[in-house]
């Protein structure tokens, strides 16, 4: 036994094989080549590392993870290490996915007067058939996913609504960081490029912290809620709402439902309070859903299974406490769907076909 | 903390080393992986872990108690406790809800009011995984195929990272005799473990994320947008990403125990190629398929009654197998189509006059075909979120041929063709591939890693879906 012992302490590793003959190498080489591996696909991917480190969320993690990959990206650049990656990207037809935009464009205000001005009046009620079709975008953080799926059921092959392309839901996206995805960029490509005539949204669950870019210069924030933190996101959401209602599309914005965390849900509440009074600013261009008491229990509170019309109980929200269910799903759906129905004519053209 | 995140590779490059340091010394390794396995776990929530600690010492204390006792009555009550406990936990973390919503909605549809609360209740992430080591370590004690080991032994197989969010279920008697000795740190097959590694994550980065977000989740999300086209590969798609996001994360647990000195059992055996539903399940989740046959099945009968108490088992196991998956009706329905295509099959073999015929070629694919069919089939059931969405699947599935397709693209046709085209590469490949790795000098060996995490990085789509199996 001890020989034994003194024999793997001393000898060299033999040349010992395993199944089909590969070499089996010591725990040492192991090591070696995870190290290696890994220190050369992180210069292999620097561009990627950096933007997965800037797009975190803000605390000690990504300062550490932003301290790796800033130097690590100029030395990947500097060694041309960055090119296979960027090529490769090129070739599959995402160039911008390592960009990092923090650019939040709003539409331009109309100058200020000194009489605070008078929101616009409400449109008309404008008349949509199988000819002159409702172009509908939906989009959104993941809480967008499931409401967003309800409504393309609902719509089913209606001949008046035609959904512009898939649901556009952004996992971790929201207003605050158009750095992990650009919100603002995106609403006025797809109002441009597609022309839809109704949004429907759901943004604000990314956007419950402290931290935004894109700030203007100059502008710094005391924390979630504060007064400065309000006026910038107050901005954001603006801007949204004008790119979609100056591009010509009603837009229906859900608001962030209860959670089980209620210091979540009171963070919630803030958010939908702004999303909630710049709807109000733009009457018959936009407005909010509050889905608050939708998933309510019976005491008021957070509750994940509750009962739908015909009484049976049944889960509405997913076991994480925040996103939905298929049954929640549903119910939004038919609240966004009855103000798009109130909004437009979506009916009459039946009568004139007759 | 998820396998394929830059976070877990600085855990595992911390993990790796000091775990071969301590190796030598059982009573300074066993401490360090427990509390290593707890931080992984705790990166999750925190208090998951309490829950995981307490799962050890009930097991621990019942195996030892179950081993001290002789007379059958009392080891066979204390067995009952242990399972009773590891069940309770199951019951209470993942069906509570769903029991108390069904049991008022049949009293209600019975006419009566049962005011019962369903309780909102955190489901800790593979907390299905762990009880059902838990179970399988005090039965095996039980039985006397197993004695219990000490409490640092035990929370260390019940814990071990790589095993410990989504499986492979690895039996006591596999895991706790590698942890008695110290492994030679002279032999590693570091070949396949790199092989285990790269494969898992292209699997689940590239694959199964690029079908889930490309047609997957748009054609269950709300069939009646699709043309039935969409519908059926989208069907075939999910049959890929639920296998390659599966087979990526096993093979990635594997490959990272692997390279820590330690021997899983296999978990996926090209389940595609799969000629009957009884052939599907030795290939499918080996690990679950072998844990319900021998702490399920057999212990209700197995095959040991007539043919109709035998259907009866197999039946009742693959219900319980649907429930494990998911606190839902649908998980049931896909259980019951894989036990009665396991009973039909049964009762086609055992007819009088039945002889099997030799395997031709096209009898092969014939089987194949239909077996893959039927398994895509209960796939429906197991995607859907309802009965309902299950149906309105179906029915678009056969109603809207000839409308346009938006969603079958060259990228999703590709992934699918890897995805299922893998299965059926012969072993001497993948073999090869592996031997021909072990033969080059480390650095070389550094260069075509990094350039295989090049590539899965760059054509993953950004960020990382969780693994579908880590809800069950």
């Amino acid at each position: 036994m001890a020989d034994d012992e003194r024999e793997r302490r001393t000898r060299r590793p033999r040349g010992r094989v395993g199944e089909g003959g590969r070499r089996l190498h010591s725990a040492g080489s192991a090591i070696v080549v995870s190290t290696l591996a890994l220190v050369l696909s992180a210069l292999l991917n620097a561009p990627g590392l950096h933007k997965s480190a800037t797009i975190q969320p803000e605390g000690w993690k990504r300062n550490l993870a932003l301290a790796f990959t800033e130097p690590l990206e100029s030395a990947s650049e500097a060694l041309f290490l960055d090119r296979p990656r960027r090529g490769l990207k090129a070739a599959i037809g995402r160039s911008d996915d390592d960009d990092i935009d923090t650019g939040v464009a709003a539409p331009e205000q109309p100058p200020a007067t000194e009489v605070p001005a008078e929101p616009l009046p409400p449109p008309r009620r404008e008349a949509f058939s199988p000819k002159k079709q409702l172009r509908l975008w939906i989009a959104g953080d993941s809480l967008v996913v499931v409401p967003g799926q309800s409504l393309l059921r609902a719509i089913g092959s209606s001949p008046v609504i035609e959904p512009v392309g898939e649901i556009d839901g952004r996992i971790a996206s929201g207003l605050e960081r158009p750095d992990v995805f650009n919100w603002f960029e995106r609403t006025r490509e797809v109002m441009r490029e597609e022309r839809p005539r109704a949004v429907v949204l759901m943004l604000g669950a990314n956007d419950d912290h402290d931290f935004m870019t894109g700030l203007p210069e100059g502008t710094e924030l005391d924390g979630f809620a504060s007064p400065t933190w309000t006026a910038e996101y107050r901005r954001r959401v603006a801007a949204i709402m004008d790119s979609v209602t100056r591009g010509g599309a009603y837009l229906v914005w859900i608001g962030l439902p209860i959670t089980r965390d209620p210091e979540q849900t009171a963070r919630f509440d803030t958010i939908n309070s702004i999303v909630q009074t710049e709807a109000e600013k733009r009457p018959g261009r936009a407005s909010y859903l509050d889905t608050y008491f939708y998933f309510a229990g019976t005491d008021g509170g957070y509750a994940q299974y509750i009962s739908d019309d015909s009484g049976a109980l049944v889960k509405m929200r997913a076991d994480d406490g925040v996103h939905f269910e298929r049954a929640a799903g549903d119910r939004i759906a038919r609240e966004v769907l009855k103000q798009l129905y109130q909004r437009h004519d979506l009916t009459s053209w039946r009568r004139a076909t007759g | 903390m998820l396998f394929p995140t830059a976070t877990f590779a600085i855990f595992f490059m911390v993990v790796l080393p000091v775990s071969w340091l301590l190796m030598p010394r059982g009573e300074r390794w066993r401490p360090f992986i427990v509390a290593a396995s707890f931080v992984f776990y705790s990166a999750w929530d925190w208090r998951f872990v309490l829950l995981l600690a307490a799962s050890i010492v009930w097991n621990q204390l019942f195996g030892h108690a179950i081993h001290s006792r002789e007379r059958p009555r009392d080891r066979k009550l204390l067995l009952a406790g242990a399972v009773a406990g590891n069940l309770a936990l199951l019951g209470y973390f993942k069906y509570v809800g769903f029991f108390v919503a069904s049991t008022n909605n049949l009293f209600a549809w019975l006419g009566v009011d049962v005011p019962l609360e369903a309780r909102s209740v955190v489901l800790p992430v593979g907390i299905s995984f762990f009880t059902f080591m838990g179970i399988s370590y005090v039965v095996d004690v039980y039985r006397r195929d197993f004695e219990p080991v000490g409490l640092g032994t035990f929370a260390a197989y019940l814990s071990f990272f790589p095993h410990l969010v989504a499986g492979p279920i690895v039996r006591p008697g596999e895991l706790i005799p590698q942890f008695g000795s110290p492994r030679d740190p002279r032999y590693v097959d570091t070949s396949r473990a790199f092989f285990l590694i790269g494969t898992g994550l292209f699997m689940k980065v590239v694959i199964s994320n690029h079908l889930a977000s490309s047609i997957v989740d748009d054609v269950f999300g709300a069939p009646n947008r699709h043309s039935s086209l969409d519908v059926l590969v989208g069907i075939y798609a999910y049959a890929v990403q639920i296998y390659a996001d599966f087979f990526g994360y096993t093979n990635i647990a594997i490959g990272i125990a692997l390279l820590l000195g330690f021997q899983f059992p296999q978990n996926f055996d090209a389940p595609y190629t799969a000629t009957s539903i009884r052939d599907f399940w030795r290939r499918w989740h080996m690990t679950l398929s072998r844990w319900l046959r021998d702490y399920v099945y057999i212990p209700l009968g197995g095959n040991r009654g007539g043919r109709l108490f035998t259907s009866r088992n197999l039946l009742l196991t693959m219900l319980i197998g649907g429930l494990w998956h998911g606190a839902g009706w649908t998980f049931v329905a896909w259980g019951g189509i894989h036990g009665l295509a396991l009973v039909a099959e049964r009762w086609w073999r055992d007819r009088p006059g039945y002889v099997e015929k030799p395997a031709t070629a096209w009898s092969l694919a014939w089987k194949r075909i239909a077996t893959f069919h039927v398994v895509c089939f209960a796939w429906i059931f197991f995607r859907s979120e309802s009965f309902a969405d299950a149906w309105d699947l179906i029915v678009r599935l056969f109603t809207a041929w000839g409308e346009p397709t938006e969603l079958v693209t060259g990228g999703v046709l590709l992934a699918i063709a890897i995805g299922i085209g893998s299965q059926y590469l012969p072993t001497r490949v993948p073999l090869s591939l592996m031997t021909r790795f072990s033969r080059l000098p480390v650095p070389a060996q550094a260069v075509v890693l990094s350039v295989a995490l090049l590539g899965v990085h760059a054509l993953g789509p950004e960020g990382v879906a969780p693994f579908i199996y880590f809800q069950f």
